[in-house]
């Protein structure tokens, strides 16, 4: 048995559950709007992770589910939770219910997408650069310091250079321009990080355990993510990755503890592919929609033992 | 050099650094409010690996090329820099400096105890569901955990008083020698599993069920945990696992 959880119309969530259904592959969906209708018991013990899984009509025994998909929203963000004042009952159940189903998705035998914990070097960057660089990737030159001293020696070195923050906050990639030189002494208060501006084309790699979809991405923006807010463009397209590219992309996922990741490359223009960092929790679906590369299916056959 | 990385008032920390230097050890203590003063930070990552360079306000420089073994006792944001900062970005701050604090200690070389996890700057912090199911994978008896969603998940779980506590330190067991005997391997196996070098394991006595596992800490107290010869083999392993010293 195959447990999704998430908002079903969610477009990742959605194509999965789809994929599930065209390879007849047995599901079942916790649908987080409908929270109030579900419970959940954990039981650990000498035999153990075992318990009951309530979702509306159906008990499900946690033991019988294999593999797990999760794109859980905040549940205190449900639309069904708005009018709820702090504390309710229904706020405090759903609270209740997500926090046993995550405790439980933690510690579950079977295939898991993704825990929890492996997914936190995410909210790091520095910290996920170094792991990255274990598995032969090459990562941005990177200085993260409180003194503008620095941070203009750092500009001399590499040419132009860009900040973004280290953590999984506000993580939007600017260039260093003459603006934010002259209020560089800001930085005083809290270090912040600098990289090199990496030439090149932006590359997503999906990962799905051991298949890989590489999707190129041609824009004019600094950050492609945000190349429409920012007035400009991006085109995506699927490409071949070199055998040994790939396999570090493999080697990496598997290393960081996940079984699915987006990760972020820049491909110089020598052939030289420079890692940023590893999504654990990929939109996908954006990338599958313009490409057609088939993310959700290959997702589908994993989480059925494929 | 190694290196004592604690709050001030980190009493265990301290009575370490003490432990270390009777050893023969000159560890630099550094604290929470040393780090909180600190004027420059130069934190790399890159090709040549990764490195950072620290200007405390006593005009020493902390290098962490020059580390060769940390007692890390930092599990989370030193308190006095917690204090200095306020104001609407106070929470977008907290999480550029731990993410800044997680990068750095985990480029420090040597052994560290413990390594930083993202879950934790002392290793994770994990919820007793995870040490439970754990605990039974490295095959100690456990007291049954169970939560439901008619629990209120803010509540403390861990409800059994422990009646006895092991500290590992590396390869090494400290504690009643009773229980050490008996849960030496599952012990070492939990440290293991759990990338904690450093951790304690509290237990309780059951009559029918023998001792079972209630929790552990990636903090334990190092200080007064017991019978003198436990507090000297504690100290022993803290050198033995930071730089290789057994005492004699």
């Amino acid at each position: 048995m195959i447990l999704l959880g998430g908002i079903p119309s969610e477009p990742p969530l959605r194509r999965v559950a789809e994929a599930l259904a065209a390879l007849g592959a047995e599901y079942r969906l916790f649908n987080q709007r409908r929270c109030a209708d579900c419970a959940i018991a954990l039981l650990i013990d000498a035999n153990g992770v075992g318990g009951t899984l309530r979702l509306q009509n159906e008990t499900l025994d946690l033991r019988d589910i294999t593999a797990v998909y999760f794109r859980l929203m905040d549940d205190r963000l449900l639309p069904e939770l708005e009018a709820e004042p702090e504390g309710s009952p229904a706020r405090r159940h759903a609270r209740a219910v997500h926090d046993t189903l995550y405790r439980w998705m933690e510690i579950a035998p079977g295939r898991v997408v993704n825990r929890c914990d492996p997914q936190g070097s995410n909210g790091a960057k520095p910290y996920q650069a170094q792991l990255i660089a274990r598995y032969g990737l090459r990562v941005p030159e990177t200085l993260i310091s409180n003194d503008p001293a620095a941070v203009l020696a750092f500009r001399a070195t590499h040419g132009s250079i860009i900040y973004k923050s280290m953590s999984g906050v506000r993580s939007i990639v600017k260039m260093l321009d003459d603006e934010d030189v002259a209020r560089l002494d800001d930085i005083r208060w809290c270090p912040v990080q600098f990289q090199e501006l990496v030439p090149g084309v932006d590359v997503r790699v999906h990962v799905v355990d051991r298949d890989v979809f590489p999707t190129e991405i041609v824009s004019d923006a600094t950050d492609y993510r945000y190349a429409r807010q920012s007035g400009g463009s991006a085109t995506l397209r699927a490409i071949e990755l070199d055998a040994d590219l790939a396999a570090r992309c493999v080697a990496l996922t598997a290393g960081l503890g996940l079984s699915f990741a987006g990760i972020d490359l820049r491909l110089g223009p020598d052939g030289t592919a420079t890692c940023f960092e590893v999504n654990p929790s990929p939109a996908y679906s954006y990338y599958e929609a313009n490409t057609g590369q088939p993310i959700a299916a290959s997702l589908a056959r994993y989480l059925a033992g494929g | 050099m190694i290196l004592v990385l604690c709050e001030e008032m980190d009493v265990s920390a301290l009575w370490a650094a003490d432990a270390l230097r009777m050893r023969g050890l000159a560890p630099r203590v550094v604290t929470g409010a040393d780090l909180a003063g600190a004027v420059t930070w130069d934190h790399r990552v890159g090709a040549a690996g990764a490195d950072c360079e620290i200007r405390l306000a006593d005009g020493s420089r902390l290098r962490g090329s020059d580390t060769r073994g940390v007692l890390n006792r930092l599990s989370y944001l030193p308190a006095a820099w917690l204090r200095r900062y306020g104001g609407p970005d106070r929470d977008y701050a907290l999480q550029e400096m731990h993410a800044f604090y997680l990068s750095w200690l985990h480029a420090l070389p040597g052994p560290v105890l413990n390594p930083p996890t993202p879950q934790g700057l002392a290793g994770n912090w994990r919820h007793p569901s995870a040490w439970t199911a754990l605990a039974v994978q490295a095959g100690l008896a456990v007291r049954a955990y169970c939560q439901t969603s008619n629990d209120d998940p803010a509540l403390p779980w861990q409800t059994t008083q422990a009646t006895a506590r092991v500290v590992v330190v590396g390869a090494q067991v400290v504690g009643p020698a009773a229980l050490v005997e008996r849960n030496e391997a599952a012990c070492l196996r939990l440290s293991q599993a759990a990338g904690a070098p450093l951790l304690g394991i509290d237990f309780t006595h059951d009559p029918t069920e023998g001792w079972q596992m209630t929790g552990a800490t990636v903090m334990p107290e190092l200080a007064g945990i017991g019978a003198a010869m436990h507090q000297a083999a504690l100290a022993d392993a803290l050198a033995d696992a930071l730089a290789g010293v057994l005492a004699a």
